[in-house]
């Protein structure tokens, strides 16, 4: 850490986690522990990683903030006569057979 | 969609998917245009996100209901409609993005979080996850941003994510159609999603940067 804008104080971004280690977590445990899935024991542990540790909070955040912008790109809107449109293209291709 | 709907419908109607199968067989075009109206949003939802187009989505649309009135005779009752003709779907849709295009492609290590070598990550380079959801503009040019990073990656990986985190489907309904394990499924999608997540970032650290922000884990 070096500096951060304007001289402000810098943000304490060191891990401080002694038990599970941030690649540990962000890359093996964090699936199970946003999905709900993960024992509760290592839950705790992997908790009391983030109380530790705020470069894994912020990873949290983002990785969150990411499943948010996907569920974003679903096309909200579907062309309204598509139903009717897909019908009678397939009676036409069917109908030339 | 719950797995029990899968086989009565998603609609709440009397007739189950394999009804109409049935009676789309015995050439019921009655039941045609209701298989129709059950999942054409579906599968335009689908097909848009493997083709980022909305006309491309459409005539993909179409052709996966044509090669569904075709292939209706060789469905194996005993399986899961939607998961079959999910795959028939996906398939139309990738068949038409090879035509379209040779898609470029990244490997699924090229784009990970860093860690140092005693396993700390390397914080330098995360974006702001405030601005997914503050700022109106933002979140939508992240989105086709977002996109852009799912179009790079290989398709086993492009599916996962897409099924899961933008049509929020089932992970037991997403292994089935796609014939995998959910370890697997699990394995893939937290990979995409990391993916994603770094590419985003790598994309908000200029902005970090000319703001004079900076860190070292």
């Amino acid at each position: 850490m070096k500096k951060t804008k304007k001289g402000a104080a810098p943000p304490e971004i060191h891990c401080h986690a002694e038990e599970l280690s941030c690649k540990s977590l962000v890359m093996e445990a964090l699936y199970d522990f946003e999905e709900g899935t993960m024992p509760e024991t290592e839950r705790r542990e992997l908790e009391r990683h983030l109380e530790a540790c705020p470069p894994c909070v912020r990873f949290l955040d983002s990785y969150r903030a990411t499943g948010r912008t996907l569920r974003a790109l679903k096309p909200r809107e579907v062309p309204s006569t598509l139903a009717r449109t897909v019908f009678e293209f397939v009676k036409a291709r069917c109908a030339k057979k | 969609m719950s797995e029990k709907s899968v086989d009565q419908g998603h609609d709440g109607r009397d007739l189950s998917d394999l009804d109409l199968v049935r009676r789309i067989k015995a050439g019921d075009e009655e039941a045609l245009a209701q298989m129709i109206e059950r999942y054409h949003a579906r599968v335009y939802s689908l097909s848009y996100g493997v083709l980022r187009n909305a006309e491309d989505a459409e005539e993909s649309t179409q052709d996966t209901f044509l090669t569904l009135y075709r292939k209706i005779e060789k469905f194996d009752e005993s399986k899961k409609f939607f998961s079959w003709f999910y795959r028939v779907a996906l398939n139309q849709a990738y068949s038409r993005a090879r035509r379209r295009k040779a898609s470029a492609k990244v490997s699924i290590q090229e784009h990970l979080p860093r860690f140092s070598e005693d396993g700390h990550l390397v914080s330098v380079d995360w974006p702001d996850a405030s601005v997914a959801v503050e700022d109106e503009a933002s979140a939508r040019e992240l989105a086709a941003r977002a996109a852009e990073f799912i179009e790079e990656l290989p398709r086993a990986y492009r599916d996962v994510i897409w099924m899961a985190d933008v049509e929020e489907m089932p992970a037991a309904e997403i292994a089935e159609i796609l014939g995998i394990s959910i370890a697997a499924l699990k394995s893939r999608l937290h990979r995409a999603r990391l993916h994603v997540r770094q590419r985003l970032a790598e994309i908000s650290r200029p902005a970090l940067s000319a703001a004079g922000a900076g860190a070292a884990g």
